[in-house]
């Protein structure tokens, strides 16, 4: 693994982006939906700055979700279609160089989606509410993490499969992720190994309450990295065997 | 620069000690490339489809190797293995006497057959990409991409996305990325496909110009004519296996037969001519005789007792076209 072959995928792959319609259209959507919450019926006073939060970090949320698939299940499909990838991998950049360049790139790119939604949303909240919501930001950052863990998973099932089964995927270990509580009895060992997503989920803590603490915000990267790393070796695995 | 690669005589493990060797100091061994015994097979169900079926091709540095053969022959998976594209069944696969590891295919350049590149990137960013993983210092890919877009008739056209490229602009993009980083040796599927006749011409003379820099090329192509005027030494492949290879004067030259090229006014060459020539061809004035190789001196006394001119004795020589067709024919057992 060389790290500067890994870089020149990564930043590619956000030059790639940021050319394209997708990423605006995506970005001046989310900031349309994020200015019209005050305009929703009142919430009541005193409750107002957190339905808000809640309903800002929701969209967000949608929108993360959205972009992450909507790169994963199309980047390296197409690639392998249009051969766009055999110079790179004809010159030496190893299999598994490409894709975790790849999957960086993809997580900057939601990265930097996200941050664009999270400042219009701050501006938004601040010209309405005359506060600084910065809590939102901890909300964000919680789902870029999962947005990255759906990338990486995007990603290993991209390596065998084409773009309208990798969304599918994607979209169901997101639901999957989700009702590890309503599928499994606690305390139970598969319990423990399910694949949850639930510690991203900081909505209702960031909009109600006070956040998150230092100490979960580490749980919550081993999370993103265990995961990441899961899928990411998977992925390699599987597309080290895959004949171009 | 020493001890670029070092290299385990016995395990042919090749061992990358410094990433910016320059490829001039490689020391390549006794061929550029080097596919032997490669095999490649596809299983269907319960049939097995072998795609490659023990073909070796030899590449002597500094030549011209063409790779010919019909479509589905194995040309390109061949080729995909030496790049390790394809992961190959059986074989050994070498690039400059080391083998075809990563850290060795970085001294090759490839031309993919129809070239694809992402079309919201500009050709300098893609450019840029290449060299990044390449390891190139910024000031000399940036210097080295004006002078390859320049070479290839794309210069003013760097900061144009690739998306308002045509197909033979993106042709001729493909090739001077394969040329970025200065490679020692340079695989071409198919480089003149797509491109007018202009185009190919330019092409032919381009690689002409970086066989005469040293550079060793092997071409893969159907054009024939293309790989006539351009090739050196050929291997043609058909049904996944090796059907002839060798230097291509070699190949197309017709065994126990001499062409003679005369000039005269009548109508009609002499009996004796017409008695012992296997050929005959007439373009106005001018006669093309194709006789066998011991009867030259009966010939020429013939063609001289008749009042022609004898210009010219060369042994015959096949055009590659009409001996890939019958080399074809024959491996499939047509007659």
């Amino acid at each position: 693994m060389m790290a500067y072959r890994i870089f020149a995928i990564f930043s590619s792959i956000i030059a790639d982006a940021l050319h394209r319609k997708l990423f605006y259209s995506v970005f001046l959507f989310a900031g349309a939906m994020a200015a019209a919450i005050p305009f929703l019926p009142s919430y009541g006073q005193g409750v107002v700055e957190a339905v808000f939060r809640e309903v800002a970090l929701a969209l967000i949320y949608v929108f993360a979700m959205v972009v992450t698939i909507a790169y994963t299940s199309t980047r390296l499909p197409s690639e392998i279609e249009r051969r766009t990838l055999y110079p790179l991998l004809a010159r030496g950049v190893g299999r598994g160089e490409y894709l975790l360049g790849t999957w960086l790139g993809i997580s900057a790119v939601v990265g930097l989606t996200l941050f664009a939604i999270a400042a219009v949303t701050l501006a938004i909240g601040w010209i309405n509410y005359d506060v600084l919501m910065w809590r939102v930001l901890l909300g964000v950052f919680a789902i870029w993490l999962e947005a990255s863990v759906i990338a990486a998973v995007g990603i290993a099932v991209a390596t065998v499969a084409g773009p309208v089964i990798v969304a599918a995927i994607a979209l169901t270990f997101l639901f999957v992720g989700h009702v590890r509580s309503l599928l499994v009895d606690p305390g139970t060992l598969f319990y423990t190994l399910y694949p949850s997503l639930d510690t991203f989920n900081v909505i209702n803590p960031v909009a109600h309450g006070d956040g998150y603490s230092a100490a979960y915000a580490a749980t919550m990267v081993a999370v993103w990295l265990a995961y990441s790393a899961i899928a990411l070796l998977v992925a390699a695995s599987l597309f080290e065997r895959k004949d171009l | 620069m020493t001890s670029a690669i070092s290299q385990d005589a016995d395990t042919s493990v090749v061992t990358l000690n410094d990433t910016s060797t320059s490829a001039s100091s490689l020391q390549g061994g006794e061929f550029a490339l080097l596919v032997e015994g490669a095999y490649k097979s596809y299983r269907n169900g319960s049939a097995v489809r072998e795609v490659v079926n023990d073909i070796s091709i030899y590449v002597r540095p500094g030549t011209i190797h063409g790779l010919l053969g019909p479509n589905g022959a194995g040309k390109t998976t061949t080729i995909k293995m030496l790049l390790g594209l394809v992961r190959p069944q059986a074989g050994r696969f070498e690039i400059l006497g080391y083998e075809a590891a990563p850290e060795v295919r970085r001294y090759a350049g490839f031309l993919p057959e129809q070239p694809y590149f992402s079309p919201h990137l500009t050709a300098n960013q893609v450019l840029r990409v290449i060299g990044r993983t390449l390891k190139m210092p910024k000031a000399q890919l940036e210097a080295q991409a004006d002078k390859l877009l320049s070479k290839v008739g794309l210069e003013h056209r760097g900061k144009d996305r690739l998306s308002s490229y045509s197909r033979g602009m993106l042709q001729r993009f493909g090739i001077a990325q394969a040329l970025l980083g200065d490679p020692k040796v340079l695989i071409l599927d198919e480089p003149a496909s797509g491109l007018d006749p202009v185009g190919q011409r330019d092409v032919r003379d381009l690689i002409k110009g970086l066989r005469d820099e040293g550079i060793t090329v092997l071409l893969s192509s159907h054009q024939l004519s293309e790989v006539e005027a351009v090739c050196d030494e050929v291997t043609i492949v058909n049904r996944g296996r090796v059907a002839a290879k060798g230097d291509i004067e070699d190949l197309l030259k017709v065994a126990g037969q001499v062409l003679v090229t005369a000039e005269g006014d009548a109508s009609h060459l002499p009996e004796r001519v017409v008695a012992i020539a296997a050929d005959i061809g007439n373009d106005g004035s001018r006669w093309l005789i194709s006789i066998p190789e011991g009867s030259t001196r009966a010939i020429v006394d013939a063609l001289d007792d008749g009042g022609f001119r004898v210009i010219s004795l060369v042994p015959r020589r096949e055009s590659l076209e009409e001996y890939f067709s019958r080399l074809i024919a024959g491996s499939n057992g047509v007659s």
